[in-house]
């Protein structure tokens, strides 16, 4: 089993909730935020130490919700304070960005890692389309076509030019080139039926966040199984992982009341602008390829949302206690899905730094000596 | 509007197809033989464009001399001579592609500016090629098949033009003495391969002639399969005629041509 340590990178110190999107930044301070960055990078290089396999954060946009507008930029820093973790950028927004910049800037992050990057081929959240001002109906065409391009970038050794639906290049040949041949691992979400074949269709890792349950999650992790072997690949269980919001503490009282808190901020905070702007692109564009799909992707935020811990944790959506009950619920979503890798998320909305750190030291002393070998 | 018209060289009778006006262009169809695509009104937009039937596909009478691609390619050199009367633009598809390779090798003369669509003659053994189970062949051609044209001949007659493609081309999936040749090509040379081309796969012959053809250029385009001019008309439309219009220029994006 593998273990990643993910960080969103959230904005702690606001005192009410924005009111809309997008979320007005004069509430930013950037001394503060110069510490928030020290403190969360320091926490991803502490993971390391800490034993485990991926360390990996993400791209959010006008949000207090995450600080990473280009999370490049973080993995170039780790790629100098790391030796041996996977840098899993999870991932870049790829249907929003220049392609060629991907491809570029991951060659950069692959080679000055010696080879240590998982690239994050992510569709994004319906409201990043606002943001960018992309035709979020083109989402998946776009991802699909921009994906095409960037792996050609990594893999075609003679310059060529690219005439595509949303994608014209006369002429391209990246400096430098990935060191993993014939590249970097991809991973794509697999949260919906239509991400998970696309995943597999890719041969990539396919990624489940926000697990609203175990049957839900084993159907997508089935679609992409299939997709897969269709496409000609048996993925190894490390070719499917699930996220998790977890929180590690001496007593399960102590981490129940910690993610409580860190879960309040997180809803009612920084959440608070991005629901507006999601339902918005939910309902006016085809972001989702149909009703269902959209209608099942907003109840389970406001299943996620209203559920209280209790339900969560037999529900199978976070990991949170001490570090005996966490082994527990480990090894039960391990058994009901089968996957190689846990992305556990330790930050969540305000939890304290140190009561992150310590959660990271029990999970390296007392979970993941239990849990390594599944 | 295309004229079929007739002429006759040193080796033989030749029928060709004519139409457009401005600069000369000629294309070298591929194995199933001349298709009228989307492309090919574009191109006659802005140039003359000839379209010779090879000596023998389409019930024409077939040419003594042709024993193997270089023999056919010496065809259109003198086709060139003969009917053109000077140096022209040359587009290649497929099968035409290794022809339109050979000729311009072997006569860089004659060829100004140099297309190769989906050539053939560059893939590994193994690779590629054409399958003979027509659902197959239809899958690999096209990626939108939506877009593929009414059948514009016979089984029977697309067996015939095969067969002698395979005659000439005598099953060679790489034609090393063209990859020694390809040096010799002096003609700026656009090589275009479609991103889901199983026919003529691009991996290793895409790099073959782009390392092969001094000033050459490799382009992909996205969701076409072998048949691209079907496919993706407006993609190879834009690629084709920018390159045709505006040489090396075709490079740089710019409002106006200049």
């Amino acid at each position: 089993m593998k273990f990643s340590y993910f960080h969103l990178m959230p904005w702690t110190d606001l005192k009410e909730a924005p009111t809309e999107w997008p979320a007005g930044n004069s509430g930013f301070v950037p001394e503060r935020g110069k510490e928030m960055y020290d403190a969360y990078i320091d926490s991803m290089v502490f993971a390391e130490e800490c034993g485990f396999d991926w360390v990996g954060c993400n791209e959010h946009h006008f949000s207090p919700y995450g600080l990473m507008a280009n999370c490049n930029l973080i993995g170039g820093a780790l790629t100098q304070r790391t030796s041996k973790i996977k840098l899993a950028m999870l991932g870049n927004l790829i249907p929003l960005l220049n392609p060629i910049r991907v491809a570029e800037e991951y060659a950069m992050l692959d080679v000055m890692s010696g080879g240590r990057l998982i690239a994050g081929m992510i569709r994004g959240v319906p409201h990043e389309y606002i943001a960018y001002n992309v035709n979020a109906d083109e989402s998946r065409a776009r991802l699909r076509e921009a994906v095409a391009l960037i792996l050609k970038a990594w893999t075609e050794p003679e310059p060529f030019g690219w005439e595509g639906e949303f994608f014209e290049y006369p002429s391209v040949s990246i400096w430098p080139r990935p060191m993993q041949r014939p590249h970097p691992p991809l991973l794509m979400s697999a949260s919906n039926e239509e991400s998970a074949e696309f995943a597999g269709e890719h041969k990539a890792i396919c990624g489940l966040t926000l697990i609203a349950d175990l049957d839900l999650a084993r159907r997508s992790i089935e679609t992409y199984t299939k997709a897969a072997r269709a496409a000609g690949f048996e993925p190894p269980p490390d070719y499917i992982l699930c996220g998790y919001a977890t929180c590690i503490a001496d007593t399960d009282e102590e981490a129940r009341h910690n993610l409580e808190e860190g879960e309040r901020y997180f809803h009612k905070v920084l959440m608070a602008s991005l629901r507006d702007a999601q339902r918005l692109v939910i309902t006016k564009s085809r972001y989702f390829g149909d009703q269902e799909t959209g209608d099942r992707f907003v109840n389970r935020l406001v299943k996620l949302k209203e559920r209280n811990l209790d339900d969560m944790i037999e529900a199978g959506s976070v990991f949170c206690g001490s570090p005996e009950s966490v082994v527990k619920q480990i090894k039960r979503v391990h058994s009901a899905l089968g996957n190689g890798v846990f992305n556990l998320n330790f930050k969540i909305g305000n939890i304290p730094d140190s009561v992150v750190r310590r959660g990271m030291e029990l999970f390296r002393d007392k979970v993941l000596p239990q849990v390594y070998a599944l | 509007m295309f004229t079929t018209e007739q002429a006759v060289l040193d080796t033989g009778p030749i029928t060709y197809r004519k139409g457009g006006t401005g600069r000369p262009l000629l294309l070298v169809h591929g194995t199933s033989g001349p298709n009228h695509t989307p492309v090919t009104d574009q191109l006659a937009q802005r140039h003359t464009v000839y379209q010779p039937i090879m000596p023998g596909w389409d019930g024409t009478p077939q040419h003594a001399a042709v024993k193997r691609v270089p023999n056919l390619a010496d065809v259109y050199a003198a086709f060139i001579r003969t009917v053109i009367g000077g140096p022209c633009d040359v587009i290649g598809n497929s099968f035409g592609g290794w022809v339109a390779a050979w000729l311009a090798a072997r006569h860089p003369d004659l060829v100004e500016q140099l297309v190769l669509e989906c050539p053939a003659g560059m893939r590994d053994p193994g690779t590629g090629g054409l399958p003979t189970d027509p659902v197959e062949l239809r899958r690999q051609t096209y990626a939108r098949p939506e877009r593929a044209p009414a059948p514009s001949r016979t089984q029977e007659a697309y067996w015939i033009n095969r067969n002698l493609r395979d005659k000439i081309g005598a099953g060679s999936s790489l034609d090393e003495a063209l990859l020694r040749e390809l040096p010799k090509i002096t003609a700026r040379t656009l090589i275009v391969f479609g991103t889901k081309d199983e026919i003529s796969p691009s991996d290793k012959a895409g790099p073959r002639l782009k390392t092969g053809i001094k000033r050459s250029h490799l382009t992909f385009v996205y969701d076409a399969a072998h048949a691209l001019e079907f496919d993706q008309p407006e993609r190879v439309g834009r690629l084709v005629t920018a390159f045709l219009e505006r040489g090396e220029g075709f490079l740089v994006r710019s409002a106006q041509v200049v």
